[in-house]
């Protein structure tokens, strides 16, 4: 158990079958959690988005404790289908946590619980905070293009605050070891899965040899995002509100997340804007370099740019097969798969400096 | 013999009617899934039209190049799918092109290197012919 403020439901196990009987036992769960006499759920409803997690809108009034009065919060919770490498719901509660204690602008994490009673699987309660993660909307947004280069600068601050946490981190110990997770174990990983995938990708091939070929030497792990990127942060007009979805968070090269951030795949509607698809590199980077003192290497991001790549690429291939292999009717998931030939376009573009060839 | 129209022409018929009488009529939270759905039909659509073709002059390129390259393959992994294929005698020329470049059994000689890069540009911008050619016009392909 991650929470420190996750009281028991006193619910039989088995209940919250229906809306209404969630909707009872989460109040009474609220209320318990907040040292609230009682806690009336106004609305509960589940929020578009999220392929691997399940939010729900709350909103609440407490009747007195420390968040007295009304509330609007999310709880998060794991959907039906997810994907393996992504944290539990109470290690995810864990890293929120620890990231909001070092500044990290997130939404504020309230309570947890792995009670079925409650909710049917373990979640965990957070502050709703306002704006839009909608990726495609906020690079087209020409209104906002303008203050675009002020909000790089700010992410980067915020990657930077992120990754000023290090091991050993007793709070964070479910976290695998850096050793086990580095680009050798990744690299591994992405071949075990094409041998067993139905379809060859020659691309995704020649790009993993070449990260293999290309390691960077060790360097001190950080706690990073791990999926850092537009569509994962709120934007409430210029104002950042919240970095959201921290399933994937662990110790990793700090130069991971700035690669993710800025390959292609996170572009949107922008791929002339490195920075996914908001701005050029040079405000995030300078935001980056002077909250974290120390500067960035520009081989070391390019070479997990192109790892971006190819996890992304093996992420969309994992999406569709949720369709494909598991039978989850889900339109979106199954497109989702074609998207590693994009990915693997970038590969190519990324690492052969002759370019296609006249014929192609 | 098909008859008229053809399934093609039917899906781009199809895809209109989607788009520009149906999709109205529906409620804003619809109108994603309604897009995916013509996005998935035209996908479809032009994989109907080029038909054999791209997986036929693959092969071919495939061929050729094998023909030319006469390599020795290192033996894969035991146990792998790539060790079946390889016990079969390499029948799948697209896998027996993602085993080398896993081994990296061009890179010794840059023609052949050159070689393999050619065909995996003619893939993939092949595909994306098909699956996404606004993805691919924006990087610069036309």
């Amino acid at each position: 158990m991650a929470g420190t403020a996750s009281p028991r439901s006193d619910l039989p196990p088995g209940g919250g079958s229906s809306v209404d009987d969630r909707r009872a036992a989460l109040a009474r769960f609220l209320a318990s959690a907040g040292g609230a006499p009682a806690v009336e759920i106004t609305s509960l409803s589940p929020m578009r988005g999220g392929a691997i997690q399940e939010n729900w809108s709350i909103d609440a009034c407490f009747s007195g404790g420390s968040l007295a009065g009304d509330q609007q919060l999310v709880l998060r919770t794991a959907a039906p289908t997810g994907v393996t490498e992504s944290l539990g719901r109470l290690e995810e509660f864990a890293v929120l946590k620890a990231v909001f204690a070092a500044g990290v602008t997130v939404p504020e994490p309230l309570f947890a619980s792995d009670d079925p009673a409650i909710f049917g699987k373990p979640f965990f309660v957070m502050q709703r905070v306002n704006g839009t993660a909608a990726a495609h909307r906020i690079t087209r947004d020409n209104a906002l293009a303008a203050v675009f280069p002020t909000v790089a600068e700010r992410l980067g601050r915020e990657l930077a605050r992120i990754h000023k946490i290090r091991p050993p981190r007793p709070d964070l110990a479910f976290l695998p070891r850096y050793e086990d997770v580095g680009p050798c174990q990744q690299i591994a990983a992405f071949r075990a899965y094409l041998d067993s995938h139905p379809m060859p990708r020659p691309v995704l091939e020649w790009g993993i040899r070449w990260l293999e070929t290309h390691l960077p030497p060790p360097i001190q792990p950080v706690l990073c995002h791990h999926d850092f990127r537009t569509g994962n942060y709120m934007l409430d007009g210029a104002d950042l509100t919240g970095i959201l979805d921290w399933e994937f968070a662990g110790w990793g090269d700090p130069h991971e997340d700035i690669g993710w951030f800025c390959c292609k795949g996170w572009r949107f509607a922008r791929l002339d804007r490195e920075a996914g698809g908001i701005a050029d590199r040079s405000p995030l980077y300078t935001g980056y370099e002077s909250e974290a003192g120390r500067s960035i290497d520009p081989e070391r991001v390019f070479f997990w740019e192109v790892l971006a790549s190819v996890r992304w690429a093996v992420i969309a291939l994992q999406q569709s097969d949720r369709y494909m292999i598991r039978g989850e009717r889900n339109l979106d998931l199954a497109l989702t798969g074609r998207r590693a030939t994009e990915c693997e376009l970038e590969i190519l573009m990324l690492l052969d400096p002759h370019g296609a060839p006249t014929d192609a | 013999m098909r008859d008229l129209p053809t399934g093609p022409v039917l899906l781009d018929l199809a895809r209109d009617v989607l788009l520009n009488d149906l999709l109205p009529l529906l409620p804003p939270d619809a109108h994603i899934d309604a897009r995916l759905v013509a996005n998935s039909m035209a996908i479809a659509e032009r994989e109907a039209i080029a038909g054999e073709r791209p997986a036929q002059q693959l092969r071919r390129e495939l061929e050729s190049f094998y023909a030319d390259a006469a390599l020795t393959h290192p033996a894969p992994r035991a146990g792998s799918t790539l060790s079946r294929i390889a016990a079969e005698g390499y029948p799948d020329l697209p896998r027996r092109l993602a085993h080398d470049l896993r081994a990296g059994n061009f890179e010794s000689s840059e023609v052949l290197e050159r070689g393999a890069r050619d065909i995996l540009w003619q893939l993939t911008i092949g595909k994306l012919r098909r699956a996404n050619p606004r993805f691919l016009a924006a990087n610069g392909f036309g």
